[in-house]
């Protein structure tokens, strides 16, 4: 071994700052792609990782994990473990692979945009390697669909659903370009490393791996938490560039790059975990419902993070965040099944006797709330009429979320606002505040609804929806038990 | 056992996959991964007028380079690298490493270097990792604009290559520094002073700074790949280590006849095959290229004659002129490599 250990030589292999002066520094660090919040360069300068980490490691650590998780796919792919899964777990993990695997590596270009215009060396090398590392998740986490494509037509949307206009694919790339693709380098930094990585993909993926691991899906459990393994290394370029922030009086900024970003991953995972946790994962292999899962990984760890760098909490956390933990997720499950042809997964309801039961002991007061829905729900699919059970419209879309506006009631109006001689729609206030707040992020986009009503979608109806979507029959999703719950219903009511 | 599970069946490939054929892993997971190039209305789904949308139509989508190619998803590394075997590769390069600056510091090589070479890398050799630094930035962003996954993830892998040589030289400065007693040379703040003022660096630093500002993708690619590029590898792997070897620094030559050998050959590889591509789908693509490198010449020029100019005062060293003329002599050849 060489002689000097990493701490010898780390200061030396990151200290490559220096000050333009062939060209002006705003246009080698432009602010529309590197985005300093007026703090001078040479005070970037001390951006110091907590996580110390050189090339050669890097390259020695990656390759002994690619080769575990490598070699669990090649022994799985021997056997039928895929086929013996339980359905409603599948679709699980379809609508995991169907958001997440491209995304991750479109989160590279993320990474890549620190790497280039980030403030200083070390943050460019540590984002160097997120760089590679999202390289790594993209390919690892399609390479299994792709290897699944054969038993499972659903699996081709792990690659199809981000060139698509399907409504959730819309919502998914909202969020992540937002974050990361089409963000500048210390915004990134504030909300894909600091809000989002140490935050929510903890929840979807130690969550998720918890789970895969008690259902038996040793795969999907492997890949997902060794991937989290990355994620913990590269998303600590959060705290330095924070630290930077508020040690340079930009705490405000820093506040309002985080509240924005929290509320709007929050409404994608919401969704996604939330549905997979609470009704599509088997009731026996439940490890902790979303709610508990939330206020464990999100809610205690968020707060413990939060108080150590002397930030305040979102200014929403009392008033909205805590009371949508016990409704968000099975209101937009609800409209999630409903709207099931538009999904590329095969939504399970989830609420057979024991799980209405189970969902009621996490969620008291769930019966009353959403129980009775599912009560119709039942009878009509009791009495043969599976048709009512299917939309004929669209749902109502926020502008901000892209996501069907959902609430407490029925019949409670979304929130309304004009911009520019523009109707818009926003499922909470909080969704409004962040459009309101960054309005040059998307005053002109459309969302779905925007699109049917300018005449994008033809023809105008469920089924011109389903193509402008790219959902095709074979892939358009249906219950995932074939109904058996809504029989169970039966056999528990006799 | 196996045998009884295996099928006859062709591989259902992705939807999207348009040939015959079925892809290889490494196509599986590349093809058709940047959803968002030509996207409309805009690059990303955000307000078309948002301004990273606009830097990415403006410099992506209508760069005349990427324009004038309609399919950009058929490009080939031409290693066929996914990440896997990116990392599997680079692992035993540095454990090579590791093994030759082991074998060296054992026979207590630094101790044996003598002053005058000392003096010598202190001002004309260990400043490289500032702009080895600007090389990985440069690499990284040709990375996000490029049109295709295909072409992204070279520039990742050169990006991260770029990274492995300057820690390597971070790590001799400051052994170096330790064993030889002379603390300045792991100095950072004297290195970047000398990178900032020294005078045969300042050709490379400019040529450095201006090309971070080439952000229109076709500039970047060939101010980066065709000058900058060639003209810097040359000069430190190849003109450096010839006079490192000189000297008795056996170390030296051999890493960077390493770099050579193998990260400098992958980006030449993909160079001269992104051109072919580019050129060969492009009409108009090998006048613009060669109006480019032409643009950019001078100041690739100006830095080879700087750092030249340095090089020659090491002991027993050719001169200025010499090696200013075999670096543009590499340079031009890896243009006519790329058939321009």
């Amino acid at each position: 071994m060489p002689k000097l250990q990493r701490h010898d030589y780390y200061d030396t292999a990151r200290d490559m700052n220096w000050s333009f002066t062939y060209v002006p520094e705003e246009e080698a660090f432009p602010d529309a792609l590197s985005k300093s919040f007026g703090i001078e360069n040479e005070k970037w300068w001390g951006w110091d990782e907590p996580y110390k980490l050189t090339y050669r490691e890097y390259v020695h650590n990656q390759a002994g994990k690619d080769a575990g998780i490598y070699s669990i796919r090649s022994t799985i792919a021997r056997s039928n473990m895929y086929d013996k899964l339980d359905e409603g777990w599948k679709s699980a993990v379809k609508a995991h692979y169907g958001a997440i695997p491209v995304p991750e590596y479109l989160a590279s270009i993320g990474e890549a945009r620190m790497a280039r215009f980030g403030r200083a060396a070390a943050w460019r090398n540590m984002a160097s390697f997120g760089t590679l590392d999202e390289c790594r998740h993209g390919q690892a986490q399609i390479y299994f669909p792709y290897c699944l494509t054969d038993k499972d037509p659903q699996m081709d949307w792990a690659h199809k659903t981000v060139h698509t206009n399907e409504w959730a694919a819309i919502a998914a790339r909202s969020l992540f370009d937002d974050m990361f693709t089409a963000n500048d380098a210390v915004s990134t930094a504030i909300q894909l490393t600091f809000t989002f990585e140490t935050g929510f993909t903890n929840l979807q993926f130690l969550g998720m791996s918890a789970d895969a691991l008690h259902v038996g899906d040793i795969e999907f459990g492997a890949l997902i938490s060794s991937i989290q393994t990355d994620e913990a290394r590269h998303s600590q370029q959060g705290e330095p560039t924070l630290k930077i922030l508020v040690e340079n009086g930009r705490e405000k900024e820093a506040q309002k790059l985080v509240d924005q970003m929290f509320w709007r991953s929050w409404r994608i995972f919401g969704l996604l975990t939330g549905f997979s946790m609470d009704y599509y994962t088997p009731l026996e292999h439940r490890t902790m419902s979303f709610k508990e899962f939330m206020t464990e990984w999100i809610v205690r760890q968020f707060v413990d993070q939060f108080k150590d760098l002397g930030m305040d909490l979102p200014w929403y956390w009392e008033e909205h965040f805590l009371p949508e933990l016990d409704w968000y997720h099975h209101a937009q499950h609800l409209g999630v099944w409903f709207w099931r042809p538009t999904v590329w997964w095969n939504p399970d309801a989830g609420v057979s006797p024991d799980e209405r039961d189970w969902l009621e002991a996490k969620y008291p007061g769930w019966n009353d709330r959403f129980g009775k829905y599912w009560d119709v729900i039942t009878e009509n699919v009791r009495a043969g009429r599976i048709d009512k059970t299917y939309p004929e419209t669209l749902p109502m879309v926020c502008n901000c979320c892209q996501l069907p506006v959902t609430g407490t009631a029925v019949g409670k109006k979304p929130f309304t606002t004009m911009h520019n001689g523009r109707k818009l729609t926003f499922c909470s206030e909080v969704c409004q505040w962040v459009w309101e707040s960054q309005p040059e992020r998307y005053d002109t986009h459309l969302s779905v609804v925007d699109r049917f009503l300018a005449g994008h979608i033809q023809p105008p109806n469920l089924e011109g929806a389903l193509q402008y979507m790219g959902i095709t029959p074979e892939v358009a999703g249906n219950d995932a038990d074939n109904y058996a719950w809504a029989h169970q219903m039966r056999q528990a009511a006799e | 056992m196996i045998a009884t599970t295996k099928s006859r069946k062709r591989k259902q490939p992705w939807s999207l996959w348009t040939e015959r054929r079925v892809p290889s892993e490494y196509e599986a997971v590349t093809y058709k991964f940047h959803n968002h190039f030509r996207n409309e209305p805009a690059p990303f789904e955000l307000s078309e007028d948002w301004a990273i949308n606009v830097f990415y139509k403006t410099n992506r989508e209508q760069s005349a380079l990427v324009a004038a190619v309609e399919d950009w998803e058929g490009y080939r590394d031409t290693r066929a690298y996914t990440y896997r075997r990116y990392v599997e590769d680079q692992k035993d390069r540095e454990v090579y490493c590791d093994n030759l600056i082991d074998e060296f510091e054992s026979r207590n090589h630094y101790a044996g270097l003598a002053p005058a070479w000392l003096d010598f890398i202190g001002d004309y050799y260990l400043p490289v990792r500032f702009p080895g630094h600007g090389a990985q930035m440069s690499s990284v962003y040709i990375g996000q604009m490029a049109p295709s996954a295909f072409v992204t993830n070279t520039f990742y892998f050169q990006m991260a290559n770029e990274m492995r040589r300057v820690q390597r030289q971070a790590y001799l400065a400051q052994v170096m520094a330790m064993d030889t007693g002379r603390p300045e040379l792991a100095d950072s703040d004297r290195t970047r002073a000398t990178w900032t003022g020294g005078e045969t660096w300042q050709g490379l630093r400019e040529l450095v700074e201006k090309q971070l500002c080439a952000y229109d993708f076709g500039e970047a690619f060939a101010s980066r790949q065709l000058v900058l590029r060639p003209i810097f590898d040359h000069l430190f792997n190849t003109e450096f280590a010839r006079i490192a070897d000189a000297n008795g620094d056996g170390l030296l030559a051999m890493l960077h006849d390493d770099f050579r050998t193998y990260d400098e050959v992958y980006a030449v590889e993909n160079t001269e095959g992104f051109v072919r591509y580019a050129v060969d789908r492009g009409e108009g693509n090998d006048a613009l290229l060669r109006d480019l490198t032409a643009r950019w010449l001078p100041l690739g020029e100006k830095a080879a004659r700087g750092i030249a100019e340095g090089f020659a005062r090491a002991p027993g060293a050719d001169s200025a002129e010499a090696i200013v003329g075999r670096t543009l002599e590499a340079q031009r050849a890896l243009v006519a490599g790329c058939g321009l």
